[in-house]
C-alpha cells in the first residue's frame, strides 16, 4: 500500500480525511496534515515527510489568486519547486512531489490530487513492501 | 564529502551566509534534511545534529568546537570558505569539509539575486570612477577605459553585463566631471589584490 502525504490548508481541507477513507474516496495509505496556511510549509518538511516513508507528497492552497492569506500559495508553490531540485539531485522523481491548487471547501480537488499520487507510487510501494 | 559518516554536525554561520539566504539556520534545516533522506535512500544511517553561531570567523565562536567536534566524525561548515579555513586552522582534530560553494562578495540586487561589485583588491579606485569599480566589474579589470569588446554600452563575454567603463564615462559626464577620466592611472599593482600571496590586515589600535 503506497502512503501518501498531503499537506493541505485550512481553508481547503474541510472534510475529515477519515471520512473521505470510509467513503472510498482515497487511497487507505492517505495521510493529511491540515496547516493554517501552506505557506508556512518549509522544504524540510516536505523532505521529511518522504524520510518518514511517504511514498509521494502533495501539497494543496487555495488558488493562487485567492488566497486567504493573499501570498501563501505562492510562498509554498515555491518551496514545492525547490524541494523537486533537491530530489532530483538525490536521484528521485522529482514528480512525486506535487503542488494543487483548490477553491475554498472544494474536496473534489483533494481527492484528486491524492488519487494522482498514489497512481504515481505503483510499482515504488511495492517495491518497499516486498 | 558524507561517504562513510555515521554523525556529523551541520554548522551555519549566522553571518552574511545568513542575509543572503544560503548558510543560516534555515539552510542548515533544508541541508539537514536533504541529508537524512538522500543517506536513508541509499540504505545508510546517518545521525544528524544542527547548530549555527554567531559567526564562523571569529576565534571565540569557533574554539570551543575543539572540544565539542570530538563526538562528530564530520562537521559541514555552511560558512563562507573563511569559515571553513578558519575551522581549520583553529580546530586540528575536527574533520571540517565546505557546504557552499562561495561564489563572489556582492549586493543583494532583489530577492534571490546577487551581482558582484567589490574584489576587495586592497587598491581602491571608486573615488576616480564615480563609486564604479573597474577591477570587480570589467572582465579585464582594466584601469583606463573600455575595450574594443565594448559595444552599445554591453560587454562583449555576455549581453546581459552592462560595460563598466561605459557605465563610468555616462555617470561623470552627467555629474559634470567627465574632464577628470583624462587623469591616466598609473600601471596597477596587483600584490594587494592577493598576487603578493595571501593578505593580512593589521590594526596597531585594535590589538590586545
Amino acid at each position: 500500500m503506497s502512503k501518501i502525504k498531503g499537506f493541505c490548508c485550512n481553508y481547503t481541507m474541510s472534510v475529515d480525511v477519515d471520512a473521505l477513507k470510509e467513503g472510498g474516496l482515497v487511497p487507505e495509505g492517505l495521510e493529511i496534515d491540515r496547516l493554517a496556511c501552506t505557506g508556512r510549509l518549509e522544504v524540510p518538511e516536505i523532505l521529511d515527510a518522504f524520510t518518514n516513508g511517504a511514498d509521494a507528497v502533495f501539497v494543496v492552497g487555495c488558488q493562487m489568486d485567492k488566497c486567504h492569506n493573499l501570498s501563501g500559495s505562492y510562498r509554498a508553490s515555491k518551496r514545492v519547486r525547490y524541494a523537486k531540485k533537491i530530489l532530483k539531485e538525490l536521484d528521485m522523481d522529482p514528480e512525486l512531489l506535487e503542488m494543487f491548487f483548490a477553491d475554498r471547501g472544494h474536496s473534489e480537488p483533494i481527492v484528486e490530487a491524492a488519487r494522482l499520487m498514489a497512481s504515481k507510487t505503483q510499482g515504488n510501494s511495492q517495491d518497499r513492501d516486498q | 564529502m558524507v561517504k562513510g559518516a555515521r554523525k556529523i554536525l551541520v554548522l551555519g554561520c549566522r553571518g552574511c551566509v545568513a542575509v543572503c539566504s544560503a548558510g543560516g539556520d534555515k539552510e542548515v534545516k533544508i541541508l539537514s534534511a536533504a541529508l537524512k533522506l538522500g543517506v536513508k535512500r541509499s540504505g545508510g544511517e546517518i545521525e544528524i545534529d544542527e547548530d549555527t553561531l554567531v559567526r564562523q570567523c571569529d576565534p571565540e565562536y569557533i574554539e570551543p568546537l575543539n572540544e565539542r567536534a570530538k563526538d562528530y566524525d564530520l562537521v559541514m561548515s555552511m560558512a563562507c570558505g573563511v569559515g571553513v579555513n578558519f575551522v581549520a586552522d583553529r580546530c586540528p582534530d575536527v574533520n571540517v569539509v565546505p557546504a557552499l560553494n562561495t561564489t563572489f562578495y556582492g549586493a543583494n540586487l532583489s530577492s534571490g539575486e546577487w551581482k558582484e561589485l567589490c574584489a576587495g583588491c586592497g587598491a581602491c579606485v571608486l573615488h576616480l570612477t564615480g563609486g564604479l569599480c573597474p577591477v570587480a566589474r570589467c572582465a579585464k579589470s582594466l584601469s583606463n577605459g573600455p575595450c574594443g569588446g565594448s559595444q552599445g554600452g554591453r560587454c562583449e563575454i555576455n549581453p546581459d553585463v552592462p560595460c563598466i567603463w561605459q557605465l563610468i564615462y555616462d555617470r561623470l559626464s552627467k555629474q559634470d566631471r567627465k574632464e577628470e577620466l583624462k587623469n591616466i592611472m598609473p600601471i596597477r599593482d596587483w600584490t594587494t589584490a592577493g598576487h603578493g600571496g595571501p593578505r593580512r590586515r593589521v590594526r596597531e589600535d585594535l590589538l590586545p
